[in-house]
């Protein structure tokens, strides 16, 4: 059996790194002549390699056991860390969706960022994604995925930063870097913790050891809920979900990646996880508890976005929501197949959408109108994209939708409401696009909207296409029950939610009777879902202004109290505007009584075991 | 051999100095260069015949100088004091590029920066304690001139505050030292004649304490610190890489060397008070670097609270700790150079350090995109992102430290949290944002000033992608020198 592509996949993350850093004499003042387009081609034709090389390895692997490979990376006193890899179809299957996401995100980029100045910024960031996600599916250690989730959440800040001169997009970028970093780091105190508990890094062998482990309850549950934190700000779950929404004042491009792929590397890692997660029923607890609030409040505040994006960024929330009841109900070959329908679905979402915006030039739900007799393409590439994102017989995610309730049924009967409601919510907002979109009569802004040019509309297609060969694949793949298997308790419910969301939806928007803008009352409840809950204000009053505070607090005490005296006397002879003559006026001894307070305070703090002995 | 290193930058300052007026800086700046770059080449020679199988004391050179007082002039180094000779070697490099061509006193500036390096070198390689003392305070001399005479606008107020703080930094170990040989009624001050052990427990823990602060000033350890915000803030970038990159591991340096090889039995009873100084510095300084609004001023309290990881990092006394803090010694000294190189340059061509007025400078046309590129991997560095030096070490820090002070390390990785959130709003203000074009005409910058910054990147990125290079080097010494079991030994143990 020839194994050439399988044993050198670690070649495929390398590619993506060689592009992203030849792309870099192409950034502005290096390479004048050629303009910064090479840059882009150069990147592309490496992801076509990449998932070439994906493909092939692929064909080899396939019904072949799990292979892995370790390299050491850092040997230092006792502690080792290697950087091990896993070779197993899904994986390779991972690596191929995202290469092959990623080649159609840069595509489409050609098209989309056709005038931009931070073309080679943009695909060099792009090439940076797609080397820390293949290198995140192949890694089959923690503490390496936490590398990759904390170099991606820096990648998140650039890209997101990447048209920084708009003061949304760089707050945006501040919240998404922030919001991350905060989960990131949770996350590294667990992989910290963990080690000196568990001795090994290695998720094969931490669910080794969670088989065997005797560990404190309550030990495993504050570890558990540190593991848990960095997917939490991952997939944009409450309450970290805040950045992904201002996330969409970044370019359309990255949001095809952003809102498929990228969210997705946090419930890879948890479902990598899931082993080590199921030693604390709390865990598993608020992971259900988290997944099922952010599933049913996102799709009830994407029910209230004007702005396309922004609603399509909340369904993105929902679906992890639903991922993470997968996984803390001990799905995890579920979740993952889960992730698989939903990112072919969303990226065909986004790029539809992406058309749009770009030739209508704005973001607005309710400026657009009628586009359906201009862009026939872009509208059943839409209509494709939410048929598979919802329990729509017999398209990708109604399927594994139909698992999980299936699973759930016994168990929790009432998660299985959730995807219910999450269905029909979702189904609902989507039709309500589509129909402020693409239905009705056209307005001032749709009036000239062609389709777009051939890199917008070749990769929809083609997704669509793939789109809907996914229940083939599945079938190929046995993941599609016997029709005598399928639990028609929660098939049934799925599907007519489906359609009750959508045809509610189409009724309302369709329906020149009723009259627009369709909102709730009273009207702070649709401000409260128009607002996202408020959480920004809310983090804005909390979090933000008390670290605001305290380092106002510390940084006048550091001046006034702790430098106190000197700074006075500095201050007053500088307004004064006497020239510092220290010996001559004394001013020294205000020095040495500063260090000597100081002495005597850390000379206190260290000899503290002392004292306490002398006054016993 | 070490001896070379110690006197060619003596040798080249003089040489410098007497220099006849007609020369033009730019051409003393080469001169001085010649001499940096052949220094640090004689350093890298060095590392090449490091043995690293080798844990002790590698090219010793023995002089008996004033015997009846015990003054030896005797040089070695080892994994802990070569690195930290490296970066000394490279960071002059970079801060004699760190400043414009046209500097005032060109022949004494460039003097100073030559003595700088060979104080500098004289302390880490010194082998008597006397010696180590002779430079600690020598080294004042130059830094304190530099800072009243190039600095800023209160340049006199901050190096005469800098100059009173470290002057009681020196007094207070030559207090030390002294007490440990006479209580011991040593005739030597040699490291290899120095113990403690027949002392008394609160002896050492006296002597310890008069150490620690003499050390923690220098470091310099929250409440200890207030000369560090105004000198770094007055100083020029030159004198601010080497006082920040070089001279406060000077400290951290004694701390490892005098604190714990000298007093191990007493160090685990400071251990804990040690540990929460430093987190209290970690904290401290990362939250006073987010209010501020000068951004030399927000690096410099950044400065602060990475110098507390180490102080962590040395209090726990596992193997991987001190490792980690040698380590961390090395990565800031790379990350804060970089950081006051580029913050500097941005000084220099915008003419502000306000955050309230700095804007936009990713520009491609009008701005400094190199420059705020570079800015952006430093501060990245500095808050520890992964792929850079300052992971590596941070990570080795929280790691080792964790057994020992498993709360001291949530809390300082919490404050790397803050860190991330004091870089992304320097990072926010001075380079993202709209670039005001009416006001942009920023002269261009050098290709002298870009390369020292690509240089260190380069290195930042290096080391952090193959740190063993860097570990290796460091790990036989500080294996020696652990007192704490290390937490994979604790779960053999506990099996």
């Amino acid at each position: 059996m020839n194994e050439t592509f399988s044993q050198t996949i670690w070649l495929v993350p390398l590619y993506a790194l060689i592009g992203a850093i030849f792309a870099i004499p192409w950034s502005p003042g290096i390479i004048r002549q050629t303009g910064p387009r090479p840059s882009g081609y150069i990147n592309t034709l490496m992801t076509c390699i990449a998932l070439v090389h994906s493909l092939l390895a692929l064909l080899e692997i396939w019904h072949q056991p799990v292979n892995y490979l370790s390299f050491q990376w850092l040997h230092a006193a006792d502690l080792n860390i290697s950087f091990d890899i896993e070779i197993s179809s899904i994986n390779i299957t991972a690596l191929i969706l995202i290469t092959g996401l990623n080649l159609a995100a840069q595509i489409y980029a050609i098209g989309y960022m056709e005038m931009d100045w931070g073309w080679a910024r943009f695909y060099s960031l792009l090439a940076l994604f797609e080397a820390g996600m293949s290198t995140l599916v192949l890694c089959n250690s923690l503490f390496f995925s936490y590398v990759v989730l904390e170099i991606l959440t820096l990648g998140t800040y650039l890209l997101i930063g990447l048209w920084f001169n708009q003061s949304l997009v760089v707050t945006g970028a501040r919240d998404a870097f922030l919001t991350k970093r905060v989960g990131d780091l949770i996350l590294l105190m667990g992989v910290v913790a963990l080690l000196p508990l568990a001795g090994t890094w290695n998720y094969t062998e931490l669910a080794e050891w969670a088989q065997t482990t005797t560990i404190d309850p309550n030990i495993a549950t504050l570890l558990c809920l540190a593991l848990i934190a960095g997917p939490l700000g991952k997939c944009a779950q409450f309450p970290l979900h805040l950045w992904l929404d201002e996330a969409m004042e970044g370019p359309m491009p990255a949001t095809i990646l952003r809102n498929t792929i990228v969210v997705s590397t946090g419930a890879w890692v948890l479902i990598k996880l899931q082993p080590v997660l199921a030693l604390s029923p709390v865990a598993s607890g608020v992971m259900i508890g988290i997944g099922a609030v952010t599933a049913i409040g996102a799709s009830l505040i994407a029910m209230a976005q004007i702005d396309i994006k922004r609603s399509l960024s909340y369904s993105v929330s929902a679906y992890m929501g639903l991922v993470f009841i997968a996984v803390g109900t001990q799905q995890d070959t579920t979740a993952l197949r889960l992730l698989f329908t939903y990112a072919i679905a969303m990226s065909l979402l986004v790029m539809s959408i992406g058309g749009v915006v770009l030739n209508t030039i704005t973001q607005d739900l309710t400026q657009y109108g009628g586009l359906w007799s201009r862009r026939p393409i872009s509208g059943i590439c839409y209509l494709v994209g939410a048929a598979s994102l919802v329990a729509f017989p017999p398209l990708g995610c109604f399927w594994t939708l139909t698992a999980i309730a299936d699973n759930l049924w016994n168990t929790h009967p009432w998660l299985v409401g959730v995807l219910v409601i999450v269905n029909g919510l979702t189904a609902f907002s989507l039709t309500r696009e589509f129909c402020l979109i693409f239905g009705g009569k056209p307005t001032q802004m749709t009036v000239r909207s062609p389709e777009g040019l051939w890199a917008l509309v070749l990769p929809m297609t083609f997704t669509m296409g793939f789109a809907l060969h996914v229940p083939i694949l599945l079938s190929k793949w046995h993941w599609i029950p016997q029709w005598s298997n399928l639990n028609l308790n929660v098939a049934i419910p799925l599907a007519v939610s489906t359609l009750v969301g959508a045809g509610t939806s189409a009724f309302i928007y369709l329906n020149d009777k009723i009259s627009k803008p369709i909102e709730l009352k009273p009207k702070a409840v649709q401000d409260f879902f128009a607002y996202d809950l408020y959480t920004a204000q809310l983090y804005r009053v909390t979090i933000v202004f008390v670290v605001g505070l305290v380092s106002k607090i510390i940084y006048w005490f550091d001046r006034y109290l702790v430098d106190g005296l000197i700074n006075l006397v500095g201050l007053a002879t500088i307004f004064s505007g006497e020239s510092l003559k220290y010996n001559v006026s004394g001013q020294a001894q205000f020095y040495f009584l500063s260090i000597l307070l100081g002495v005597i305070l850390f000379v206190s703090v260290v000899c503290f075991p002392l004292i306490s002995q002398i006054s016993f | 051999m070490l001896s070379f290193l110690l006197w060619l930058p003596v040798l080249g300052a003089i040489i410098i100095g007497f220099l006849p007026g007609k020369f033009e800086p730019a051409r003393l700046r080469q001169i001085t260069t010649i001499f940096a770059v052949i220094i640090f080449a004689w350093t890298i020679w060095l590392l090449t015949q490091f043995d690293l199988n080798n844990s002790g004391w590698q090219f010793s050179e023995y002089l008996s100088w004033v015997e009846p007082i015990g003054l030896s002039y005797s040089l070695a180094v080892d994994g802990l004091s070569l690195p930290l000779l490296a970066l000394n070697g490279l960071l002059t490099i970079i801060a004699i590029y760190s400043i414009g061509e046209n500097v005032d006193r060109p022949r004494f500036y460039y003097s100073l920066i030559l003595l700088i390096n060979a104080g500098i070198t004289g302390a880490l390689a010194a082998q008597n304690l006397l010696l180590f003392v002779i430079f600690y305070e020598l080294e004042l001399i130059p830094f304190y001139l530099m800072i009243a005479i190039w600095g800023g606008e209160k340049r006199g107020y901050a190096s005469i505050k800098f100059l009173l703080y470290t002057a009681v930094s020196g007094l207070l170990v030559l207090a030390a030292f002294l007490g440990i040989a006479f209580l011991n009624g040593a005739t030597s001050f040699d490291y290899d004649t120095i113990t403690t052990q027949q002392l008394s427990l609160n002896t050492q823990l006296i002597l310890l304490t008069v150490l620690l602060v003499g050390f923690g000033i220098k470091i310099p350890l929250v409440p200890l610190h207030t000369w560090l915000p105004d000198a770094y803030t007055e100083a020029s970038p030159a004198v601010t890489i080497l006082l920040g990159g070089i001279l406060a591991k000077l400290g951290t340096y004694g701390l490892i060397r005098f604190g714990l090889q000298l007093f191990p039995e007493t160090w685990s009873t400071v251990a804990p008070g040690l540990a929460f100084i430093g987190t209290v510095s970690v904290l401290y300084g990362a939250l006073s670097a987010i209010a501020q609004k000068d951004i030399k001023r927000m690096v410099a309290y950044s400065s602060i609270g990475h110098m507390g990881y180490i102080l962590v990092a040395a209090a726990a006394g596992t193997k991987l700790s001190i490792l980690g803090a040698v380590a961390q010694m090395i990565a800031h000294g790379l990350i804060l150079a970089l950081l006051f190189h580029l913050v500097g340059i941005v000084e220099r061509k915008v003419g502000t350090r306000d955050l309230d007025v700095l804007n936009g400078l990713m520009n491609p046309v009008r701005g400094l995109p190199l420059t705020s590129a570079l800015l952006i991997t430093a501060g990245m560095a500095s808050a520890g992102i992964p792929g850079l030096v300052g992971f590596v070490a941070e990570f080795i820090v929280f790691q080792g430290s964790f057994a020992t002070f498993p709360i001291e390390t949530l809390l300082c990785i919490i404050a790397s949290g803050l860190t991330a959130v004091y870089f992304v709003i320097l990072l926010n203000r001075t380079c993202f944002g709209k670039l005001d074009s009416k006001r942009a005409y920023y002269p261009p910058v050098l290709r002298s000033e870009t390369i020292p910054a690509l240089v260190l990147t380069a290195i930042i990125f290096f080391l952090g992608i193959q740190p063993n290079w860097l570990l290796s080097l460091i790990e036989p010494t500080t294996d020696l020198l652990a007192i704490n079991a290390n937490q994979t030994e604790q779960i053999a143990m506990d099996n």
